[in-house]
């Protein structure tokens, strides 16, 4: 059977993801090996930490071409996580430099925009147990129902899509959270599938069985 | 919005289960910290705390097997304390599959480790645990090293300095109240949240379902059991579906497996 490649690109703590994958059935292998991720049935960009170190250890290790090549020319399945799904908007602000946005892999048209809840007690990072309310449907919620869309969210920016059938799902915080996004063989999720329980498992459970 | 969250608080004393009244008295053994957690992680609680609570370098290592262990199999966040004094000790907890690093009397000893740990692995991963004893009646103060040692802090300002200081929550205990099963502290969770803007968890003195209510509606976002969960018939899932029933947010109680 093949593996599944989680992206390594230097951040520290890839082990919840991995771990998640194992307990679905398969075979994770974290890596930056081209063939690695050539050979995988599926790839996952996993993320903690802050944008702009992101992707300078993408684009160091060439990261951002190969996921060109593989994920977005040859159709490979993807799911990116939190900051991996921001790592796919145009731009981000997040510790942005004499306020030129850091640039991102620009796979969709959106920005990574800091949270600003329109009530000032609600508090940032937007971190706990959130509900996500559905655009339309998607195969990575297969069977999951309703009142069981709640997700584990820890963040301080998230997306915002020009493109409105690009969105899959938002949370409510103050504002609408872009949640799940997805288009074609890729789809990315702004909280954390691999702490968020059942519907967690089950959502990355669905993405290791999806096919697109 | 964001739900209100159920938390078990496991104690470990090199590596088992233990669990105490105010803090020293009636040791009882509570079992294996890892069956326990997949139990527990069957009824759908939120997150679990896990706290060394006689640490060493011995006992490190059998917490950092345990959080690996849990981690292959529970996939919700983990908080994990007890002994951390380092960036080196948080990183080696986070890496054993810790969501969140809880810093207790280091915070108190070393302020400035606690702002750097932030900035290094980010506020979130930052919870401060602040345990506190009731000296008069309307004084209370900052225990530290596991309740052995007091120190001149009022833990109303010293939450709302760890704020400052850039900790992501707060763990907060009644030493009083600690396995007591007799409720929650409420004045003190009502100044200590009125006086915080990061989430607040309480801790101490859980008896009954009507206890957490008391406790979430005086302010907490997030009630952490132990007694009730472990030696009455309590359950999480009794108690989500109680609070339900009240109109407190919190998330549905059925599997999505069932």
């Amino acid at each position: 059977m093949s593996h599944v490649a989680i992206v390594d690109y230097g951040i520290n703590n890839v082990r919840s993801v991995r771990n998640a994958v194992e307990y679905c059935g398969f075979d994770p292998v974290v890596t930056h090996d081209e063939d690695a991720i050539a050979d995988a049935s599926h790839v996952i960009l996993p993320g903690v930490g802050a944008f702009g170190d992101a992707m300078t250890n993408i684009r160091a290790r060439g990261i951002d071409a190969m996921l060109e090549r593989h994920v977005r020319e040859k159709g490979k399945p993807f799911l990116a996580v939190c900051l991996g799904m921001q790592l796919l908007a145009k731009t981000s602000e997040e510790h942005a430099d004499d306020n030129v946005a850091h640039r991102g892999l620009g796979w969709f048209d959106a920005d990574v925009l800091r949270l600003m809840p329109n009530d000032p007690a609600l508090k940032i990072p937007h971190m706990g147990w959130n509900m996500v309310a559905k655009e339309r449907s998607h195969p990575i919620l297969a069977g999951i129902r309703e009142s069981n869309l709640a997700f584990y969210f820890v963040h301080s920016f998230a997306m915002r899509c020009n493109v409105e059938s690009d969105v899959v799902g938002y949370a409510q915080y103050g504002q609408s959270v872009t949640a799940i996004i997805a288009r074609d063989n890729v789809v990315a999720t702004q909280f954390h599938p691999e702490k968020s329980q059942d519907s967690g498992i089950e959502l990355v459970s669905n993405f290791l069985r999806w096919n697109p | 919005m964001l739900k209100k969250r159920l938390i078990p608080k496991f104690l470990l004393r090199d590596g088992r289960l233990v669990k105490y009244v105010r803090f020293f008295e009636n040791e009882r053994a509570a079992g294996n910290p890892v069956t326990t957690a997949k139990v527990y992680n069957d009824y759908g609680v939120d997150e679990l705390i896990v706290l060394d609570i006689v640490p060493s370098a011995a006992s490190r290592s059998r917490v950092v097997e345990i959080i690996e262990r849990m981690s292959e199999e529970i996939f919700m966040p983990f908080t994990v304390g007890g002994g951390v004094k380092t960036l080196e000790d948080v990183n080696m907890l986070l890496r054993a599959g810790a969501d969140k690093v809880s810093v207790n009397s280091e915070a108190v000893r070393r302020p400035e480790f606690l702002r750097e740990a932030a900035r290094t692995f980010g506020d979130q991963c930052m919870t401060v645990s602040i345990d506190y004893k009731r000296i008069s009646p309307d004084q209370a103060s900052v225990f530290i090293d596991g309740g052995r040692e007091q120190v001149a802090l009022d833990p109303v300002e010293w939450a709302r300095r760890c704020e400052d200081l850039h900790c992501g929550e707060v763990l907060l205990g009644s030493i009083d109240r600690d396995g007591t099963m007799s409720g929650y502290d409420l004045d003190m969770i009502h100044a200590v949240s009125r006086a915080l803007s990061v989430p607040l968890i309480v801790s101490g003195g859980c008896g009954s379902l009507q206890h957490a209510i008391d406790a979430l509606e005086a302010g907490a976002s997030a009630v952490a059991i132990s007694s009730m969960f472990l030696f009455t018939d309590h359950s999480p899932i009794k108690l989500r579906s109680h609070l339900a029933s009240r109109g407190l947010d919190v998330r549905s109680s059925s599997s999505s497996r069932n």
